[in-house]
């Protein structure tokens, strides 16, 4: 590892460089492809910059105390956060820099949420508070999944770290893992029809009902990194190892696109599931599949 | 899987929003902006008695009327149009327009009373009892 490679990684390509005009990018890609299935115009291309811009430009109201500090902290922590594991992930052929392993994207990944089910509880109203709950128990529904199908593919692959995974061939337990994460990416990015936490029209905007200005403005950039982070692990799990850097990087941002395409249209075509449906589906229909293949991974890593 | 055919279909049909100065259709037998035939008018004001909406308004004057009607304050009832027995109302079967400033689309007409078609009885020549017609009658038709 050498730290020019690895300050290029983090802060270039698939760092924050990358990353933060194409989350722009994708939140309007999802807008877009959901509007013009549902027979709508849907916002123009700079949209989503321009109203981070005009968000950056508003001012917030004052909150004192230790209460406010925590609302101004949890964006700027998910915006991180959410950077931190767009840059973990291995698009370039041994580039070198952070030698990041699964567990760590996980938890980079993760952050953004707990961030969410804090600002929501942090902000003491009524809808931030339910949509906290919300995000609360979809999380714990859909990340059992979510670890299990990364567990079974680390397993069926030997190892934790990014860099091997994404230079070994994949295997049909991998697939049967990416699938499982797919599954899992609508409630990662509060998607239709699990958009429980952000129901617009039961719970406002839910956590993010109190937030205004660049503090709202930092929440759309960690949800458009989320995007960016979410697809591209998929993408990386998914695309076959390439040795050429720029074909690479193109096969990366091609499949990223396709996944936000295919969650477009799961989002267009569904309607928002109860919170007790989605953790019944969850626990019930999804589990035994990750099961599966976690036990199907550990008995063929016994036998090998 | 309908609902995929559904969204198949609108991906490749395009938008259905309409642009600015474009209106919408209108289905058939739409009820829309109040037309006024001055021509056909007797000023009975039956349309002002009519419109709820108060979107009418019926001034009468010394041999002239004025009739005004306020799209802003219209329900598109239709009341007014049944109760015209001279089919001077009419509603226009198209969108309203676009307008940019209050009370662009308000209209107002001074129509001339007509005089009182002779009626049949002082047309003919007084028949036996050879009196002339109530003079109090004329009076009360043309205030009317």
């Amino acid at each position: 590892m050498n730290l020019t490679t690895a300050l290029a990684r983090l802060l270039v390509f698939p760092g924050v460089l990358f990353a933060v005009p194409f989350a722009w990018f994708f939140l309007w890609v999802e807008r877009k492809a959901v509007a013009r299935m549902q027979g709508r115009i849907g916002p123009p291309f700079m949209q989503p910059f321009l109203d981070f811009i005009k968000l950056l430009g508003k001012d917030t109201p004052v909150r004192g105390g230790a209460g406010g500090l925590l609302m101004r902290a949890w964006p700027l922590l998910a915006v991180s956060a959410a950077a931190g594991a767009v840059g973990l992930l291995p698009v370039l052929p041994s580039s070198g820099g952070f030698e990041g392993d699964l567990i760590l994207l996980l938890a980079l990944l993760e952050v953004p949420s707990m961030c969410i089910i804090a600002a929501g509880f942090s902000s003491r109203s009524i809808f931030g508070e339910i949509g906290s709950a919300r995000e609360a128990v979809l999380s714990v529904a859909y990340n059992v999944v979510f670890l299990l199908a990364i567990v079974s593919i680390a397993a069926s692959q030997h190892t934790f770290r990014l860099e091997t995974l994404a230079q070994l061939p994949p295997s049909f337990l991998r697939y049967l893992g990416i699938a499982a994460i797919l599954v899992c990416l609508p409630a990662k990015l509060h998607l239709n029809p699990f958009s429980l936490p952000n129901a617009e029209q039961e719970i406002y905007s839910g956590p993010m009902t109190e937030y205004a200005g660049p503090e709202l403005a930092m929440w759309e950039l960690s949800h458009g990194l989320e995007w960016v982070a979410a697809t591209g692990l998929v993408a990386t799990l998914a695309a076959p190892h390439i040795s050429l850097a720029w074909l690479a990087a193109l096969l990366f941002v091609a499949l990223s696109f396709v996944v936000v395409l295919l969650l477009s249209v799961l989002a267009a075509a569904t309607a928002r599931l109860a919170i007790d449906t989605t953790v019944r589906f969850y626990w019930q229909c999804t589990l035994i599949f990750a099961v599966l293949a976690i036990s199907s991974a550990l008995f063929m890593r016994f036998r090998s | 899987m309908n609902i995929l055919t559904m969204l198949w279909k609108n991906l490749l049909g395009g938008s259905r929003t309409i642009l600015f100065p474009a209106r919408p259709k209108v289905s058939a037998r739409y009820r829309g902006l109040v037309r006024f035939d001055p021509a056909l008018c007797t000023g009975c004001a039956i349309c002002r008695f009519r419109c709820t909406a108060r979107a009418i308004e019926f001034k009468a004057g010394k041999g002239e009327f004025t009739w005004s009607y306020d799209p802003g304050h219209c329900t598109f009832c239709g009341r007014c149009v049944e109760g015209c027995k001279s089919h001077a109302i009419s509603q226009d079967p198209a969108c309203p327009p676009v307008y940019l400033n209050i009370g662009e689309l308000k209209n107002s007409y001074t129509v001339a009373r007509k005089p009182p078609a002779p009626k049949p009885a002082q047309a003919a020549p007084p028949a036996a009892s050879g009196q002339t017609a109530d003079p109090a009658t004329e009076v009360r038709n043309e205030r009317s």
